[in-house]
């Protein structure tokens, strides 16, 4: 284990004049976005490492980000976007841009991940969150890079259920790929920065939504997708009862409410004292950038929430905003007794990937976290109907997702 | 003066003839019916009006009488719409409005000299059927394939009878002129050219039944859906190619492939006996124990037989219970692997492995939903491949216990009529966001989610009817009220959809038999070829795979796209060729089992034995 390449003054000279570097991989995605963009907002030069995507050109992606961001151009003065990739050697840049880059990188944010749970996609996924990592961590040990952040989750925990330590895992136990090679990489990020002496922060959020006061957000997936799959089925069987005189909804026992709501039948299994661990994308941020200033030695961190979001308040919250009824948690063995209709079919499958997450029992010690937080008087917004109201209000507005930049995708 | 749009959708004409059969109830092209001569159907409007453009040919008084006969009644512009999703009403407008003109405003109308040739061609079929007139030539002159030129015949003769046949054989023998035979030309390759005298079988539409002995016999002018309708009839089925091609033709050329050959065969197995006039117009037939020897096969070009001028066709029995399914693949080696399992058991009749080109056009009535379709199936999806099967109630069984998804009709049905509703973005947003280990279609496509599908799908005729031009709305309406619009039996039995495949771009189809014990084999074919096209910048995509005698063998068929206006696009296919005739050459001299149809092409009536397993 080598010696740590910068000491602490040093890191904080730097970090004061606003003279380190920032290199962030996954800067097009929700979370590194966010990262990127709270730095720049810091004082800090950043340079994004971003690929090209079917027609558009990295620099393409990152104007329609910052556009989404209302960045001003003194912020965006201080952003370098380089078209690289990651699954390349040297990250996809030329030699010239890649040697350019060893001299100025002070620290890496990595953000750059394959959030699939899916086994069929384990090569894909594997080479995203493993082999993608090494490249990475190639680039910093050739690099001056003094400190590694690495954005994992929370659920490297695995397969277990009681408290989760903030510490490195020893599990062997995953529910999918995704948790599997998150810990594998966080393996070995800790084993290359020790040996590199680069200083390392592990942050682990849990399920990440949008931000708590605008309800903004670039990512529809978590507990978005299960509430839009339900809004479109509210969508069709208003338009089967407007337009077909609902043949199909009564078929399904769709019926409209006395209060002009939607009755939806759908059962979604659920076990008892357990519930979805949701934090905003703002609370994340401000953990983060609390963390990087506080922890100066590096150390593994749960960025969660104390308090887990249940099935029957999601529902709730749906039925409120919505106007759907009809949709009631219960447990697995109410299914034995009625089949599955194929409303709950569809909710089964999805139930069947996300299942662990909002059925979870795993509490997360964030001991280490909170003491950091607290001094700054970060708390974790609680997930309310008016959190979430502002969510669903800015995810129908940029239509889950298809207009997110103001014109279709 | 001739406007350009016209000329360009006039150009584009297809030559798939599907304007010479009533495939969809709309009755035939009334002059064409009647007078036979290609000219006076849509396909030969649409070339005479590219000749005018072009200057090729003069006002003369056939000319005068194709575009005055014309009523305009509107038929070919719902078929070739319904096939190529083109508008050739405009194109028999404009020729009418033409030839109007010029007439009215006293230009010349040329009048046709004959000739002792043509004299003699008139003794024998009647002065109505031959001539030299170029308004009838020029439509014989040419096809879409590229690399052909034009060739204008001396004369064109629509014989009725053998022996009519029999004496045109002989003339053009005493008379030192060559001759080809057409059926409805739809072979597209170049073939039925000639600069002597073109005979068109078109007159030649005898179908006689002989249930006793399970056999239809007919005669050359009868194309693959009228023989198909005449069997349906009887409670019968053969194994027949494209809709508009002549069974006899089809036979001699190609030995008639289809999805069907799984059971039914190929070459020598679809027929019990054919009648041919040979070049020197003498009649045999292959029962004959001096007649030459057409089972046998030869691994080079070699000339047909003769004429065939009638074909005992064999016939099959069709049970109630038979319907067609169609199982998703993610995979080729895994669809391929499942329908050669399939053959290898016998289950099943018609066996397809189908691309998502093929499949996604088949089902979308225009080019634009076929192009979301496709992407819609793999990207959201995860349906890259589908096996297609024709089978009774127990094969289906049998499959539904071999495999966990299997779209049955009512499933297809649904997609169908609600095929622009799936592409949508709303709901392809949401089945792309399914996670887990099982594929989309896996979770989808499950019986207990065809409420939910009917409901997303809303399907209707009226739902399919909303892709098309705003003015065919109420036929296609009606069009898929008809039960067999969406009847994977039916459509596989007469194959209306298949020329479709074209639609987008004159198509170039490659077609190989290849083994099926080494899966690899046909892969790396399929590789070659995407290779070789990809080189060129020449649209490709597979087309389809069928097994063979019960799966040791298939023939498959992979197909490059080309503007066959634009002569860049000839160029690019002659250097392509240039690479892929080696490429087969030598994987046949490598492979055992790998023939390249070229060579099979006139020996149709070989045994297949002598060409799969030499």
């Amino acid at each position: 284990m080598a010696g740590m390449r910068s000491t602490v003054r040093s890191i904080l000279q730097r970090r004061d004049a606003k003279t380190s570097t920032f290199l962030i991989t996954g800067g097009t995605g929700f979370i590194g976005s966010h990262l990127a963009t709270a730095l720049l907002k810091a004082g800090f030069p950043v340079v994004l490492v971003a690929r090209r995507r079917g027609s558009l050109s990295a620099r393409e992606r990152v104007r329609a980000l910052l556009d989404w961001f209302e960045l001003d151009e003194v912020l965006e003065s201080r952003l370098t976007v380089l078209e690289g990739n990651l699954d390349q050697q040297d990250l996809g840049l030329s030699e010239q841009a890649y040697a350019n880059l060893l001299e100025v990188v002070d620290e890496i944010v990595h953000c750059a991940s394959d959030t699939s749970f899916s086994e069929r996609k384990r090569p894909e996924i594997e080479k995203a969150n493993v082999a993608n990592l090494d490249r990475l961590l190639d680039f910093s040990a050739k690099s001056r890079c003094c400190f590694f952040h690495h954005v994992s989750t929370a659920y490297v925990a695995g397969k277990t259920s009681g408290v989760c330590p903030e510490d490195p895992v020893k599990q062997e136990e995953f529910t999918n790929v995704y948790e599997e090679t998150k810990c594998i990489a966080e393996a070995k990020v800790s084993a290359r920065c020790a040996q590199e002496g680069i200083r390392l922060n592990v942050y682990r959020p849990s399920i990440t939504y949008g931000d708590s006061s605008t309800g903004k957000t670039l990512l529809f997936n978590g507990f978005y997708y299960p509430v839009k799959t339900v809004v479109f089925l509210k969508n069709i069987y208003e338009k089967d009862l407007n337009e077909n005189e609902g043949r199909r909804a009564r078929q399904m026992g769709v019926r409209r409410n006395g209060d002009g709501g939607l009755f939806l039948p759908l059962r979604v299994a659920t076990a008892a004292s357990s519930g979805v661990n949701l934090i905003p994308i703002d609370y994340l941020v401000k953990a983060f950038m609390a963390i990087l200033s506080e922890s100066l030695c590096g150390d593994f961190f749960h960025v969660v929430n104390s308090r887990v979001t249940t099935l029957e308040e999601l529902a709730e919250f749906t039925r409120r905003f919505f106007g759907i009824e009809g949709i009631l948690p219960v447990s697995e063995e109410a299914f034995q007794e009625t089949r599955r209709n194929a409303l709950e079919a569809l909710f089964e499958h999805y139930i069947e990937a996300y299942g662990p997450y909002m059925k979870d029992k795993r509490i997360f010690d964030s001991s280490k976290t909170r003491a950091i937080l607290e001094k700054r008087q970060i708390v974790c917004p609680e997930f309310d109907f008016n959190v979430f109201s502002r969510c669903m209000e800015y995810a129908e507005t940029a239509e889950w997702g298809t207009n997110l930049f103001g014109k279709s995708r | 003066m001739i406007p350009d749009d016209t000329t360009k959708t006039a150009s584009q004409c297809r030559h798939y003839a599907m304007c010479k059969i009533d495939f969809l109830g709309t009755g035939l092209c009334p002059p064409g019916k009647s007078k036979h001569y290609v000219s006076y159907y849509p396909q030969g409007r649409m070339d005479l009006w590219c000749a005018l453009a072009n200057g090729l040919i003069p006002v003369t008084e056939r000319l005068v009488d194709i575009a005055s006969t014309c009523t305009l009644c509107a038929i070919c512009d719902k078929q070739c719409h319904f096939v190529t999703g083109m508008r050739p009403l405009k194109v028999m407008k404009a020729l009418k409005e033409y030839v109007s003109d010029h007439v009215s405003r006293g230009g010349t109308v040329t009048r046709v000299e004959s000739e002792p040739f043509l004299e003699s061609l008139r003794e024998i079929v009647g002065e109505e059927w031959a001539t030299n007139d170029p308004a009838i030539l020029v439509t014989y002159s040419n096809d879409p394939f590229p690399l052909a030129g034009m060739r204008l015949p001396r004369c064109v003769a629509l014989p009725r009878t053998k022996d009519e046949i029999v004496e045109i054989v002989r003339l053009a023998n005493k008379e030192n002129v060559p001759f080809v035979v057409r059926g409805n030309g739809g072979s597209v390759f170049g073939f039925v050219f000639t600069d002597g005298v073109v005979i068109d079988t078109n007159r030649m539409k005898g179908i006689e039944i002989d249930r006793d002995n399970w056999v239809a016999i007919v005669e050359p002018g009868v194309t693959s859906f009228e023989l198909q309708q005449e069997a349906a009839k009887h409670g019968l089925r053969v194994n027949a190619a494209e809709p508009a091609a002549t069974v006899c033709g089809n036979i001699v050329c190609t030995g008639t492939f289809s999805t069907w050959s799984n059971a039914y065969g190929v070459g020598a197995d679809n027929f019990v006996n054919m009648e041919f006039v040979d070049a020197l117009g003498r009649v045999f037939d292959l029962n004959e124990k001096r007649a030459p020897n057409v089972f046998s096969f030869q691994n080079e070009v070699y000339p047909s037989p003769g004429i065939c001028t009638k074909a005992y066709v064999r016939m099959h029995p069709i049970m109630e219970d038979e319907e067609g399914v169609l199982v998703p693949f993610s995979s080729f080696p895994e669809a391929v692997s499942f329908a050669k399992e399939l053959s290898a058991r016998r289950i099943g009749l018609a066996i397809g492995v189908l691309g998502g080109h093929y499949i996604s056009t088949f089902m979308s009535p225009s080019a634009k939903l076929a192009e979301e379709v496709k992407t819609r199936l793999a990207d959201a999806l995860g349906i890259e491949y589908l096996v297609f099967v024709v089978g009774d109630k127990y094969a289906r069984g049998a499959i539904r216990r071999m495999t966990e998804t299997v779209i049955d009709n009512r499933l297809l049905r649904t997609i169908m009529l609600g095929l622009p509703r799936l592409v949508e973005s709303e709901w392809a947003d949401l089945i792309t966001g399914l996670e887990g280990d099982k594929r989309p279609y896996q979770i989808l496509l499950r019986e207990e989610m065809y409420p939910l599908l009917e409901t997303v799908l809303n399907p209707s005729p009226r739902t399919i009817a909303q892709a098309v031009d705003e003015d065919l709305r109420d036929f296609y309406a009606d069009l898929y009220s008809r039960p067999q619009m969406t009847d994977l039996l039916w459509l596989n039995t007469f194959r209306i959809v298949s020329s479709r495949m074209s639609r987008h771009k004159h198509m170039f189809a490659f077609l190989v038999y290849v083994p099926l014990d080494d899966e690899k084999v046909t892969q790396q074919l399929v590789s070659e070829f995407a290779r070789i096209a990809e080189k060129h910048s020449i649209s490709h995509d597979y087309g389809f795979l069928t097994p063979l005698d019960f799966g040791k063998r298939a023939i498959f068929e992979y197909d490059y796209y080309i503007d066959h206006t634009d002569p860049a696009e000839a160029v690019k296919i002659r250097n392509a060729m240039m690479e892929i005739e080696p490429m087969l050459d030598g994987a046949s001299a490598r492979t055992k089992g790998v023939k390249w149809l070229k060579y099979v092409f006139s020996q149709g009536c070989s045994r297949k034995e002598n060409f799969l397993y030499t």
